[in-house]
């Protein structure tokens, strides 16, 4: 059996040969480490001497920006397939440079949405990106960003597509590369205007508020389209949708804003015969039958520090959902023992992995995360995922 | 009729009704024998409640937050109207930041904005704030509290840094420091050596509250 099949077998709830393994994203850092890379950092570019012009329009241009983003991408999956992983995240985003004097670096990027990315180094020298807030805080400025990037929403899907198959000819025949459309509809529609803003909204206009909804949810469509057309069988999507302690906003009131327009994204990713497995951080055990509901066949995180734990989820949703995640990186994949990480694995397992649906995973990606540890969950998940399971 | 108003104001902000909320503060500005001071303390008793519904998992974030906004609004009308007395007999300051290389800040605001409603006077650094900017914060301010934010495993060596900082240069006695954020634990605030740690900002408001005077 080979990863993807192992993969898709298990989202499919079917025990495969063992339990599959999936990075989330493997950051930068992280990538570095694992392929024995230098950082790479474009503030060196950006503090260089000189006018900035000839840099902004190179970086500026879609072609350049998609080629350099398929490559910083490659890493990811390159490292992700080292680290033994049967599947990653691949994620299509387009970002514009514009100068803004008022940030340490006197540069920040845009993305089509109307957020804001501040870009600052990590511990390891990458330069990394931020999202720092949104340019569309009133309706009217909402109501021009969009006007203003309407050529861009239109060919957004077509780059989008290229990424897409760009990876699926380039590691095919090594990993996985499960295609995610980003950001959900949700989070692009309150990061633009800010929380406080787009929850005023909610009280108070809900028409607009619904307008911003619907919006999105059309864009989200075709990005969706997109990463289908490339041909998988499996999908991501996904929204932030959780806190530390419960849903972002009431369940009921999701439903009501938020509910049509994920039936609406899940019943495309069926049409078109592939599987729909959805990203939250944050405590989301209230939200589980919604998810169900909605049509999502999956989720993807469980983040231990908002007290999610995956045989508790199974116990709730039994097969309903596929289950991905869930290895703590607060504390486990930093510095977290040999046993302990074992140990998690070998619990992640028992709780979730009869029957198949469940596929091992960190519950994020940061700059601190031991390639070491990484490595120490793949070798637990190989060595207690065989199928089947020993009790 | 003060008693009412006062209850109504509570309710109308207890409800989520903004127009409601503000138009009983008109009320309360307009009533000869009220002051801008009671509408605040009934701000202030609303918020209470509100946050403990949220501690108890009844309501939720936006619910928290849009609370948080309505008493903004409020606050805004009603400051101009309390008399000198009033707004210098806040109960302190407090320095308030995400620590570097960390730009989460729906936490740090929510706690800033409780925190405002309680009486104290806070000061927003931001968000990315490196250790030594806490540092000259609290030197310039002189504040009763540091609260820092931090949701990045990352990020949390800085929190421990502005601990160090503060400590090295014998500020603690007059100034405590207080953590929040998805990264920060009761553990790792004894760790470091942090004065407290609060899982939510209406604990974190409460504890800043128990070191006044
Ligand atoms: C929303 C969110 C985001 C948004 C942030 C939007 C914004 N402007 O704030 C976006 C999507 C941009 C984002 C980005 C990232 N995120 Co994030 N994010 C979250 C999420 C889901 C919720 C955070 C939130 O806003 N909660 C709502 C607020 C109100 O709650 P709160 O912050 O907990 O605050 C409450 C209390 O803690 C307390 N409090 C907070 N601060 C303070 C301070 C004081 C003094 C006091 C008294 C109290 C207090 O009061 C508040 C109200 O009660 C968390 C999950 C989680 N468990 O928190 C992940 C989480 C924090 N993110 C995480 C990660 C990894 C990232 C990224 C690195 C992802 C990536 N690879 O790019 C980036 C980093 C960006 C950066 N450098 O800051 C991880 C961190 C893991 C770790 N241990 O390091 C988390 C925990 C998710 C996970 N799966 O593990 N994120």
């Amino acid at each position: 059996m080979n990863f993807k099949e192992r993969f898709v077998t298990a989202i499919n709830h079917k025990e495969a040969d063992r339990v599959p393994i999936m990075g989330l994203i493997v950051d930068t850092a992280t990538s570095c480490k694992v392929l024995g890379k230098q950082p790479a950092n474009i503030l060196d570019l950006l503090k260089e001497e000189g006018p900035k012009d000839d840099l902004l329009a190179m970086l500026n241009t879609p072609e350049v920006w998609n080629q350099t983003y398929i490559d910083i991408v490659s890493d990811n999956l390159e490292a992700a397939a080292k680290l033994g992983y049967d599947a990653n995240w691949a994620i299509y985003t387009l970002l514009q440079l514009h100068e803004d004097k008022s940030t340490k670096v006197g540069f920040v990027w845009h993305d089509p949405y109307g957020r804001v990315w501040e870009i600052s180094e990590d511990n390891n020298g990458n330069s990394i990106i931020n999202y720092a807030g949104g340019l569309c805080g009133t309706k009217e400025k909402w109501r021009a960003k969009m006007e203003e990037n309407k050529a861009l929403f239109e060919v957004l899907p077509d780059y989008a597509r290229e990424f897409h198959c760009a990876l699926q000819q380039r590691f095919g025949d090594r990993i996985y590369p499960v295609g995610y459309a980003a950001p959900g509809v949700f989070e692009n529609s309150w990061q633009p205007m800010g929380f406080a803003e787009f929850t005023s909204l909610l009280y108070q206009d809900a028409d607009f508020a619904r307008e911003i909804i619907a919006f999105h949810t059309e864009h989200y469509l075709r990005h969706m389209d997109a990463v289908l057309d490339a041909g998988a069988e499996v999908v991501l999507g996904g929204d932030d949708l959780g806190q530390k302690t419960g849903p972002m906003l009431r369940p009921a009131m999701i439903e009501e804003f938020f509910g049509e327009s994920y039936r609406k994204v899940a019943a495309r990713v069926h049409e078109r015969g592939a599987k729909l497995i959805w990203h939250s951080c944050g405590n989301i055990n209230a939200l589980l039958e919604l998810f169900v509901d909605w049509g999502f066949d999956g989720i993807i995180t469980m983040e231990p520090t908002a007290q999610m734990d995956v045989a508790q989820v199974r116990q709730q949703v039994g097969h309903n959902l596929a289950l991905i995640g869930n290895l703590d990186v607060s504390h486990l994949l930093v510095k977290g023992t040999r046993e302990e990480v074992e140990q998690a694995v070998e619990q992640a397992i028992a709780g979730a992995a009869e029957g198949g649906g469940f596929v091992l995973s960190a519950a994020h990606s940061h700059s601190l995360i031991d390639p070491q540890r990484l490595q120490w969950m793949v070798e637990a998940g190989k060595k207690y995922g065989k199928y089947p399971l020993v009790r | 009729m003060a008693h009412d108003l006062k209850e109504k104001l509570k309710e109308a902000l207890l409800d989520l009704n903004n127009d409601a909320t503000l138009d009983y503060v008109q009320q309360f500005l307009a009533a000869d024998e009220m002051t801008a001071k009671q509408a605040v303390d009934s701000i202030a008793e609303a918020l209470e409640i509100v946050g403990r519904r949220f501690q108890e998992g009844d309501w939720f974030l936006g619910e928290l937050v849009y609370a948080g906004t309505i008493a903004k609004e409020a606050m805004d009308v009603l400051t101009p109207a309390l008399t000198a007395d009033d707004a210098r007999a806040n109960c302190g300051t407090v320095v308030v930041g995400t620590i570097e290389g960390d730009m989460h800040d729906l936490g740090k605001s929510i706690f800033i904005n409780y925190a405002r409603s309680a009486g104290f006077d806070v000061i927003d650094l931001g968000v990315d704030v490196p250790a030594e900017t806490f540092l000259e914060a609290v030197n310039e301010h002189e504040p009763l509290a540091v609260g820092m934010c931090c949701l990045l495993t990352p990020a949390a060596g800085g929190v421990g840094r502005v601990v160090e900082l503060i400590t090295e240069r014998d500020l603690r006695a007059r100034t405590k420091i207080i953590i929040g954020g998805a990264a920060m634990t009761q553990a790792f605030a004894d760790e470091i050596g942090a004065d407290a740690y609060a899982p939510d900002a209406v604990t974190g408001t409460d504890i800043i509250r128990g070191w006044v005077g």
